[in-house]
């Protein structure tokens, strides 16, 4: 038997696979030691190409990183979005205190104070999403990397969900999602 | 101790939900006299134009970060003397050790309240600590 000079690992279980058979018709006495050995190796190979054939296709969606990432900055989004709000209703009560006496004034001040401390959760929460997103991507990459040296995978097709799971996708990303106004149309479109 | 009311401070971040967050708690201390940006670049250029009396910087920004910004002020004649408080959720020691290293004159660690902020800054004036 020949060997490829650019041998790559989706031909690795088909080489390990001859020359296990090639083994075979050997009449070499410790050759059944060499054979388990190979065989092992052999079974180890499909089970992992298998098994990233599966993580490919896995969570119901080929671009599982991407939508993953989308929600993710969503929170930041929403979450900026709510913390400006409540500071827009803190500094509206800290004008009010402003005209108080200096007894209400003070106790008004020290809770928006309090309020302006805590929004800072968005910022370190924002921190720590851009800290996942990085890594999701990184993953993303490795995985490519790792479908790509292991050649065309035969992708499981993941279960979809039936009936009453089907309807549950929500929340809505932003850019996809249907206004009140479109939603007020559809139901009264419905009759 | 009572801080200089009319001092000119810069802050920078690149969130800008911390960045109303600092105007408002210094508005509480009654600073006013408040310029914001959102990256290390931004605030250098607007340094040059108008040197502050104070800079508040977040760490974590691109493409300059808050370590970057303090290494450019640090070495910038008009700039390298006034005083610089780092504003970040970096806390491990190699960080403060960087940040000190540059030339930091104090740091604090997000989240952080309004008493901190308020010591920190009277901290970098020696006339008023």
């Amino acid at each position: 038997m020949t060997q490829s000079p650019n041998l790559q690992l989706p031909d690795a279980e088909g080489y390990l696979n001859r020359v296990i058979g090639e083994l075979r018709t050997l009449k070499a006495p410790h050759k059944n030691t060499l054979v388990s050995v190979l065989e092992y190796l052999s079974d180890h190979i499909r089970l992992t190409r298998s098994e990233i054939g599966a993580l490919k296709s896995g969570s119901g969606n080929a671009q599982v990183f991407s939508t993953t990432t989308d929600e993710l900055e969503e929170i930041v989004t929403e979450t900026a979005r709510a913390t400006n709000r409540i500071m827009d209703a803190a500094e509206s009560v800290e004008k009010v205190a402003a005209t108080l006496e200096a007894g209400p004034a003070g106790t008004l001040m020290d809770a928006v104070t309090s309020i302006y401390e805590a929004s800072a959760f968005q910022d370190i929460t924002g921190q720590r999403i851009t800290k996942i997103v990085r890594a999701l991507q990184s993953l993303e990459e490795k995985l490519a990397s790792l479908t790509s040296a292991f050649g065309p995978l035969e992708e499981a097709q993941p279960a979809k969900p039936e009936g009453d799971a089907a309807l549950l996708n929500g929340p809505q990303l932003e850019k996809s999602a249907a206004s009140q106004t479109d939603i007020d149309a559809l139901f009264a479109s419905l009759g | 101790m009572s801080l200089n009311k009319n001092m000119r401070v810069v802050i920078v971040d690149d969130y800008t939900t911390m960045l109303r967050i600092l105007r408002n708690l210094l508005r509480q201390l009654e600073i006013n006299n408040v310029d914001e940006a959102n990256d290390g670049d931004t605030a250098y250029h607007l340094m040059q134009k108008n040197p502050p009396d104070l800079v508040i910087s977040d760490w974590n920004m691109v493409p300059v970060t808050g370590l970057d910004l303090l290494r450019r002020v640090r070495a910038d004649a008009k700039l390298k003397h006034i005083p610089f408080i780092m504003v970040t959720a970096e806390s491990k020691t190699e960080n403060v050790v960087a940040a000190k290293q540059a030339g930091v004159s104090n740091y604090i660690v997000k989240p952080f309240n309004a008493d901190t902020l308020r010591a920190k800054i009277v901290s970098v004036f020696p006339a008023m600590a």
